[in-house]
């Protein structure tokens, strides 16, 4: 059945598919139960009885070992829609999200496509024509070679004049790349071979293309990306800007809005560049301009992320507005009902990302069963995670656990309540990055609101080393929880009452085919 | 049983009395020989799987879960391994002087050779790892005695890649 709010849309759907796994499946799936619309999940091997399946009304089996198998299948993915009658795709992040021709696949079975025309994407997703599509447009760009250097005969001799017209520092970018796969800086000439073959092959083994180019890298700058929401009337409003400068090799570490270096001023004028570059594409849905801002307060044009990001929830808690509802919303057909100047910020939200890996050892990807996990959970904190105690992390997905968001009433209290949310956070059995963020985020760089896209890389680790409790008190607890017997009663614990997310006995909150991660 | 905290070798040995269901650490080695200690007390908090710590008369919670021959530890906001080792054992004799692959992936570059000299921090071996390249450095300065893999070699978790001695 049609939700009431949707009744009306020139493109209604009743259910939605979830093209996607781990925090945003849950996160959509959540939200498409919100909406009254039935919620479908697709699940490899691995993800059998993962939380996104779980918080799904239903839940599609891919077979197949490969990620190209399953997530990445589009054939099998349409045919599981097909056969569980949903009638819309959401595709989240990663995955099929940015591939346009399974967004023209999607609307050519007849189902309702959750995301930008494929056209748009295209555009964008292309670095190069992208560039072009936004000099065009009057967006600025960064100063840089635009020179395609596919892996022919003569490409280093190619790469070595471009590289040389554009100067040193520079990045060598895969056009096909994104999250920091296929991106390397080249800070003299001696390295420009190495760094290229890395770059081309993370590139061709992370997205089947190993064509890159090269431009300026701007030092001192930072990641300031504006989100934008567009109908398919060719309306369109910005919903403020994030701050991602916080970056270890182009990953995103810490993610702030509004962000300490925007002015009321750079907003406005950031926030129309945005939409111009959207409308220039006739985007439609939720989408994100990301910019270089530099330390004079000049900003240029980075790239286009035409889905919605992994760190959309500080836009949502600092504008009160559901990104994924209005992305549901546009998909049907249905006009934008909130102008620019009725777009809101409420306080400060920052986002932590917990990732399974180990700081102390150069950030390698850490594996294990989540043997205890106790997400934090009080006023103002928010949890975005596809796991469960008891999970297992595998080397077959990211290492992304979750999403820790605080949101506060200045950037002040945010600070503090991330640092009290992250050392609440009990997290067992899996090496995670909880310590460091905690450490990050105490620095004066980032309290200060002084970090830029380079802080992380330039910065030597042992800033970042947390102090320890006295190896006395955690030898005499470990000794007493093995003479407690705290390993064998472990798995009975959940015979109780209590509940393991909330770590309250009957909790009034838990309702059936609610799980809160 | 003996214990030794995170990546350090030093060997504890915790004398714990129990007084009505209470825990106190009573004594402590240090690598044989004894530490001072302030006052701990450890009780169990019957409703979930937490332990009251008291220390200094101030009063922590602290979540504990074994896993393996670990005791993971959540205590005062940060989180650390505690091992066990039966007593008496020689400790950990995982590869001593070996660099083993941190991750199951594929080995994308051996930069070294047998019998080179390296130094310290010069990158031995690039392998690939959930798409991302991982640099396997040389912890010290020294000879390489072996290289077990070469370019394009798929290799499990705990691999021994390349052996390296003074």
């Amino acid at each position: 059945m049609i939700p009431d709010w949707m009744v009306g849309a020139t493109h209604p759907f009743d259910s939605v598919l979830v093209a996607n796994r781990g925090e945003i499946a849950v996160r959509v799936l959540r939200a498409a139960s919100e909406a009254g619309l039935r919620g479908v999940a697709v699940y490899s091997d691995p993800d059998e009885g993962a939380l996104h399946v779980e918080v799904a009304d239903e839940a599609v089996h891919l077979p197949g070992e490969t990620l190209g198998e399953t997530y990445l299948n589009s054939e099998a993915i349409i045919q599981a829609a097909k056969d569980s009658g949903a009638q819309a795709i959401h595709p989240g992040y990663g995955f099929l999200s940015e591939r346009a021709d399974f967004a023209r696949m999607v609307s050519a079975a007849g189902l309702v496509w959750i995301g930008p025309p494929a056209e748009s994407i295209e555009t964008m997703g292309d670095k190069i024509s992208a560039r072009r599509r936004m000099i065009d447009s009057g967006v600025p760009v960064i100063p840089g070679e635009e020179l395609a250097i596919s892996e022919d005969a003569d490409h280093l001799g190619t790469l070595a004049a471009a590289a040389a017209r554009v100067g040193y520092p520079l990045l060598i970018k895969a056009s096909a790349g994104g999250g920091g796969k296929g991106m390397r800086a080249v800070h003299e000439p001696r390295m420009l071979r190495t760094e290229y073959e890395a770059a081309a092959r993370e590139a061709s083994a992370a997205f089947g293309d190993g064509t890159v180019y090269v431009e300026r890298l701007l030092t001192g700058a930072r990641h300031v990306e504006i989100q934008v929401l567009c109908d398919s009337y060719g309306n369109a409003i910005h919903l403020n800007e994030r701050d991602c400068s916080l970056q270890r090799r182009h990953q995103k570490v810490l993610e702030e809005a509004p962000s300490p270096a925007v002015t009321p001023l750079i907003r406005a004028a950031m926030g129309e560049t945005a939409v111009q570059a959207a409308q220039s594409v006739d985007y439609e849905g939720v989408g994100t301009v990301e910019f270089l801002l530099s330390s004079r307060g000049e900003f240029f044009f980075l790239e286009m992320n035409t889905r919605l990001q992994v760190e959309h929830p500080i836009t949502e808690l600092t504008t009160g507005i559901d990104l994924v509802q209005k992305q549901f919303e546009v998909a049907a057909g249905m006009k934008l009902t909130i102008q620019q100047d009725e777009v809101g910020l409420f306080g400060h939200a920052i986002e932590a990302r917990i990732y399974a890996e180990d700081a102390s050892k150069g950030f390698l990807p850490a594996i294990g069963k989540l043997a205890m996990w106790r997400p934090p959970s009080t006023p103002g904190v928010r949890f975005d995670s596809g796991f469960r105690e008891g999970d297992e992390v595998t080397v077959d997905f990211d290492p992304m656990l979750a999403k820790l968001i605080v949101h506060a009433p200045s950037r002040k209290a945010a600070l503090r309540r991330l640092d009290t949310a992250l050392s609440d956070f009990v997290a067992l059995g899996v090496t995670t990055n909880v310590g460091f963020l905690r450490q990050v985020a105490a620095e004066p760089a980032f309290t200060n609101g002084e970090v830029t896209t380079d802080y992380l890389d330039s910065t030597s680790l042992s800033t970042f080393s947390e102090p320890k409790p006295e190896n006395a008190i955690l030898v005499a607890i470990a000794a007493a929880a093995s003479r407690f017997g705290l390993d064998r009663t472990a798995g009975s614990a959940s015979v109780t009452d209590f509940d393991d997310h909330t770590g309250h006995t009957g909790d009034p909150f838990r309702t059936l085919k609610r799980s809160f991660p | 049983m003996e214990w030794s905290v995170g990546e350090s070798a030093k060997k504890y040995s915790p004398t714990l009395v129990d007084v009505d269901g209470k825990y106190t650490l009573n004594r402590l080695t240090e690598d044989g020989s004894e530490k001072i200690i302030s006052k701990i007390t450890i009780t169990k908090d019957d409703n979930s799987r937490r332990l009251i710590i008291e220390h200094n008369g101030t009063i922590q919670y602290a979540y504990a879960t074994r896993v393996g021959d670990q005791w993971w530890i959540h205590y005062d906001g940060r989180i650390n391994v505690v091992n066990m080792h039966e007593a008496g054992s020689k400790g950990s004799d995982a590869g001593e002087g070996g660099l083993t692959a941190p991750m199951p992936g594929t080995i994308l570059d051996v930069q070294v050779k047998q019998g080179q000299r390296v130094r310290e921090g010069q990158t031995l071996l690039v392998m690939e790892a959930m798409k991302m390249e991982h640099r396997i450095l040389a912890p010290n300065a020294g000879e390489v005695i072996s290289v077990n893999f070469e370019a394009g070699d798929r290799v499990d978790m705990g691999a021994t890649l390349i052996e390296l001695g003074d």
